[in-house]
């Protein structure tokens, strides 16, 4: 492969990996540029962590190429692919000190002493562990440890890092530091890297790029704005942030939602997947005066069925024909919880309604 | 570990069981100190006529150095031998690894006179009784179950994570094994060595029809011996023999830790 088949740093093209009959990642495409952080964001199983195992080395890939600078690693060994793995268990070496464990891939590569020692002391530095040097791994917080694992991966300057999972091992608090911190060192040295994550908070948050995973294939790649403002299919709508999903029928490009005739971006004929995101939606009392005088927006009536104050926000369900609509909205010093009961005017953009042809269990499209 | 003290009648079970078992052991003590020429209890009075008999009768130290020397090779072999099929039983993950993981154990299934019988039979026409490699290949069936289960063992608990990360950071399969599997299944591999030199040095059932005057091991002549002469150097070399086994146990359990490495 050339040059010129690759544009990205990292050039994944139709990798596949089949245990016996089941097919865990199905013929994934995508490029990373490089100083790039894209991130592998999907549901436990949907093959991310596959992927990057193959991309790594640790698990032969069926099928495809994984090209890096132009070259074509998919058949050379894990220790001769100069990546960098950051393990979602750490996989420290107990035996060492964390100053040993930095070295380690230093050593690997012949690296004499007084280099090797500047670059540990550097790296150690870089993850803020200076003065840890001679603990051992055990000795250390969950979140010290990680910080040492990817001292590790980043002090041989790996051409890709590979982020597997790296938080989902820490506390809520430390795991916002670590995203922060992640990115920081990533962003300042240029490393191209692959994060792989079931959380979308940590895709949407650190992450330049976010392929989301489903089933073995790419569902979309995309930056997070897209992912989550443009859709491609109602597994991405769903997964990537919250949203209200329920079916109606589509006529003329106009959707019957109980009473009312709403519009939306999609198919315009037909059964379709009707997806808003809740915080999206205004609620009011249907004895407030309308705001709308234009009819710009889409308008149903319904019933409040569940109101939850959530402190930031009243989380409220409504009751609109047969559907019940969650609707999310910042909470207010001058105007109270809307009481179960209240009829209701639920308002929002024709932009913010997402349309999805309605796809039945089997996957294919309905008639 | 778990530091509850344990029930009153567990004790008051386990104080019987224990004088039980080891009766007929410590009563070799007071016989190895024996003043008389022949075996009785209690002795007419005290010496340590017997040690010096057994420090200084050619005999004696003979048969340990052969006993040492046996038990140092088929521990060397032994672990040379098990740790590579463990590494292939545990990480190769074939279908067919627990039929060769029976086939590997079967010799332990097997009553030893029988085993004895058999490499008798197998070893007569190959020239091989009483010879030393004779002795090591026949240890070796007997030792090879203990050193493959206890390093199974070691293996499927080292943590195959570190492997990986080492492969990552460039580590070629050679020198992930040297660098990170090896120190992490250290424990094991003291646990079988030990075993595997006290398995070797303790043998009397096989090795009695694979001995002759020729060459013997320190078990065998001790029987001979108490069938021959029954004198109380016996005894003397018996309790030397329970203080180096202790000492084996002992530096396991201080370098690896007794009951982390056997009770898994």
């Amino acid at each position: 492969m050339t040059a010129t088949d690759a544009p990205g740093h990292l050039a994944i093209r139709g990798l596949t990996k089949r245990y016996g009959g089941f097919t865990a990642v199905d013929g994934l495409d995508l490029d990373v540029a490089r100083g790039e952080l894209l991130a592998f964001l999907g549901p436990s199983g949907c093959g991310k962590t596959t992927s990057l195992r193959m991309v790594a080395g640790l698990v032969p890939a069926s099928g495809g190429r994984i090209v890096v600078g132009g070259r074509d690693l998919t058949d050379v060994p894990t220790h001769r692919r100069d990546m960098g793995l950051v393990f979602q268990s750490y996989a420290l070496f107990p035996h060492l000190s964390v100053a040993r464990n930095v070295a380690f891939g230093l050593e690997m590569r012949g690296i004499g002493r007084a280099e090797r020692e500047a670059r540990v002391r550097e790296a150690i530095a870089l993850v803020r562990l200076t003065g840890k040097e001679e603990h051992r791994p055990a000795q250390l917080s969950g979140g010290q440890q990680q910080r040492v694992a990817l001292a590790r991966a980043l002090v041989i300057r790996p051409q890709i890092l590979l982020l597997d999972e790296p938080l989902s091992n820490l506390d809520a608090k430390l795991r916002d530091e670590m995203r922060i911190e992640i990115r920081e060192i990533q962003q300042r040295l240029g490393i191209t890297a692959i994060f792989v994550t079931h959380d979308q908070v940590e895709a949407l948050t650190m992450c330049d790029k976010v392929a989301v995973m489903n089933g073995g294939r790419l569902e979309q790649l995309g930056p997070p704005l897209d992912l989550y403002e443009r859709p491609a299919t109602p597994f991405v709508a769903s997964f990537v942030g919250r949203i209200n999903q329920f079916r109606a029928r589509a006529a003329g490009g106009i959707v019957g939602l109980g009473e009312a005739r709403i519009t939306g971006a999609g198919p315009a004929e037909g059964p379709v997947e009707v997806m808003i995101r809740p915080h999206r939606i205004a609620l009011r009392p249907a004895s407030a005066p309308v705001e709308d005088a234009e009819g710009r927006l889409n308008t149903v009536a319904g019933t409040v069925a569940r109101t939850t104050f959530a402190g930031d926000v009243l989380h409220y369900e409504v009751a609109v024909g047969d559907a019940m609509i969650g609707v999310e909205e910042a909470t207010r010093s001058d105007a109270g919880p809307v009481a179960p009961g209240t009829p209701v005017r639920l308002s929002w953009r024709p932009d913010d309604t997402l349309l999805f042809a309605a796809v039945a269990r089997d996957g294919r499209m309905r008639p | 570990m778990d530091e509850r003290k344990p029930p009153l009648g567990l004790i008051l079970l386990a104080l019987p069981l224990l004088a039980f078992l080891l009766a007929p052991v410590l009563i070799t003590i007071p016989i190895s100190f024996s003043a008389d020429p022949y075996l009785s209890f209690p002795p007419s009075g005290w010496s340590l006529r017997w040690y010096r008999a057994a420090f200084t009768g050619g005999a004696v130290l003979d048969v340990f150095a052969t006993s040492v020397a046996l038990g140092l090779v088929v521990t060397a072999l032994s672990l040379l031998i098990a740790l590579p099929a463990a590494m292939a039983l545990v990480r190769l993950r074939w279908g067919w690894v627990s039929a060769i993981e029976s086939f590997l154990t079967a010799p332990l299934l097997l009553p030893a006179i029988v085993l004895g019988l058999a490499i008798l039979i197998v070893f007569a026409p190959l020239g091989l009784l009483a010879t030393f490699p004779g002795l090591v290949a026949a240890h070796l069936v007997v030792t090879l179950p203990y050193a493959l289960r206890i390093l199974s063992t070691a293996l499927a608990g080292a943590p195959l994570a570190a492997e990986e990360a080492a492969a990552t950071l460039g580590a070629s399969p050679l020198r992930v094994f040297w660098r990170v599997t090896l120190p992490a299944i250290r424990p094991g591999l003291a646990a079988a060595a030990a075993l595997c030199f006290l398995v070797s040095f303790d043998e009397v059932v096989i090795s009695l029809f694979l001995t002759g005057p020729r060459l013997s091991t320190l078990p065998v002549w001790m029987f001979h011996h108490v069938e021959n002469e029954a004198d109380p150097l016996v005894a003397a070399v018996s309790v030397l023999l329970i203080a180096l086994t202790l000492v084996i146990v002992l530096v396991v359990d201080r370098t690896a830790g007794l009951s982390r490495t056997f009770v898994k």
